[in-house]
């Protein structure tokens, strides 16, 4: 056991000294300047670096916060990673990224559908600055664009350049397969796999449940179980797959976004919030008589109170239940991903960007340790997350439904809190 | 005055976690406690225990958010 303690922590230690080591090269650059983005080429930032950061002639310090936020955000392409190829006529290292390109889709009203690369996007007369999509005049005058096709402005330049190329009269609505609904297109690929290889196995196999299936009958069984029928009572069949669907489409992709080369899409509010608006159609489609008449008119308060306090509260209740699970979700994987990814920058802020072998050696020892158990506990916080989801979801389409002469029912709804 | 609001936020967020940090440990408190006398109800104490700390949880994730948001948009 010990052993592989060691040969694990070694593992690591290896790693993150390669990583030092190809951060370090840039030192012996004749010029200093482009320390910063070679920084972030170094983490996986993309060629773009810089035009995250407005502007390259005016670099600063390794900055955390917004190799964090490109990290968690969504883009327009799919980054792996940045190889070097080479040095150009100042001795700079140039680097070559490894990425995927995802296509622009969007609508505009002067051309209608346009479906192209970010390349040709150019000939179309539209351009594309800090991951999004501007229409130009006719005539406009491109900004001025490095190797890598990056544009560096400051945010004054910016604003200016915008007013004067920038066609505001287009509308566009851009449907782009981005980042995250690339990852969504493979979980759900994923689940269809497993999930009809699982439907398949039990059609053939009327014995004891084989492979994938056997894997997956005691969480499919739990779900039912212990969470669709001790809240939904007899109708908890009717809403099993739904809730199976949630769980596992969490589940997944919390632990798709843990893997390298994957994003991750809890941590992004729009899924959480699509997820939470089903939940909200579900819950307020399924409401009982009884549910209604509570929230218009609550018999058990005053008539005074009834139509004027009490009908502000519910109201506003019957959306903040749907709104307190988009936020939770979302809060809670992303700030996994904040605390790793912080954690990981120690090493770049204590070493300088590559001045400071020793800080770096230095805070190697807190980055991985840290590192390794924030990513750990994150493997329990997945699934977690996706119970706790799924189970708010059975307790309060449970509270809808129920009718208020079934006496346990309505203790327990008083036992929840949040809404009586 | 954009130090003082990130300074806001970093105390916010602390308060925060006291807060959800207290409610939790009270609330596992307890269920241990009733857990110990009554062990044979544990998995329904352990049901209502989880349920509780995710609204818990709920409450101190929103004011977190309502932190991030303000040193975001500075």
């Amino acid at each position: 056991m010990r052993h592989i303690n060691v040969l694990i922590l070694s593992t690591f230690m290896l790693f993150s000294l390669v990583a030092y080591a190809q951060h370090d090269t840039h030192e012996h650059e004749p010029e200093t300047t482009h320390e910063d983005t070679s920084a972030h080429d170094h983490l996986q930032i993309p060629e773009h670096a810089e035009d995250i950061h407005g502007a390259a002639h005016e670099e600063k310090a390794f900055n955390a916060s917004e190799m964090i936020m490109h990290h968690v955000l969504d883009n327009h392409d799919w980054h792996i990673t940045d190889i070097p190829s080479g040095k150009d006529a100042q001795g700079h290292t140039t680097y070559t990224p490894i990425a995927l390109r995802l296509p622009w889709i969007f609508y505009s009203s002067r051309d209608g559908f346009v479906f192209s690369s970010t390349h040709d996007l150019d000939a179309k007369n539209y351009l594309v600055y800090h991951d999004h999509v501007y229409a130009l005049k006719a005539g406009a005058v491109r900004p001025h664009a490095d190797a890598h096709g990056a544009i560096h402005l400051e945010k004054e330049e910016w604003e200016a350049y915008k007013a004067e190329n920038v066609d505001a009269s287009v509308t566009l609505l851009d449907f782009s397969i981005t980042k995250t609904s690339f990852q969504i297109l493979i979980i759900a690929a994923l689940m269809l796999w497993v999930f009809l290889s699982i439907a398949r196995s039990y059609k053939k196999n009327t014995g004891a449940p084989k492979g994938t299936a056997s894997l997956f009958e005691p969480i499919i069984v739990f779900v039912r179980d212990e969470i669709a029928k001790p809240y939904l009572g007899d109708k908890a069949m009717r809403f099993t797959p739904y809730l199976l669907t949630l769980f596992f489409f969490i589940w997944f992709s919390n632990l798709l976004g843990l893997t390298p080369l994957n994003s991750n899409i809890a941590g992004n509010i729009s899924i959480t919030a699509a997820l939470a608006l089903l939940t909200f159609i579900i819950i307020n489609v399924n409401g009982s008589k009884d549910y209604w008449v509570h929230i218009f008119a609550n018999p058990g308060v005053p008539p005074a109170l009834r139509y004027s306090l009490m009908l502000i509260v519910e109201v506003v209740g019957v959306f903040t239940k749907p709104f307190a699970l988009m936020i939770r979700l979302f809060a809670n994987i992303s700030a996994g991903h904040f605390m790793v990814l912080s954690l990981v920058s120690i090493l770049f802020i204590l070493g300088k960007g590559g001045k400071s072998i020793g800080g770096a050696l230095g805070a190697m020892p807190i980055s991985l340790l840290f590192t390794f158990g924030i990513y750990f506990l994150e493997f329990v916080v997945a699934i977690i997350q996706a119970y706790i989801f799924t189970l708010l979801t059975a307790v309060f389409v449970g509270m809808a439904m129920e009718s208020h002469d079934h006496e346990h029912a309505h203790e327990h709804a008083h036992a929840e809190g949040d809404h009586h | 005055m954009e130090t003082i609001g990130i300074m806001g936020a970093g105390i916010g967020a602390g308060l925060a976690v006291i807060g959800a940090g207290l409610g939790i440990g009270r609330l596992a408190a307890s269920s241990v406690e009733s857990i110990a006398r009554q062990p044979e109800a544990a998995g329904d104490i352990r049901g209502a225990m989880i349920l509780t700390a995710a609204f818990i949880e709920g409450v101190a994730l929103l004011a977190e958010v309502v932190c991030l948001l303000i040193v975001f948009t500075k």
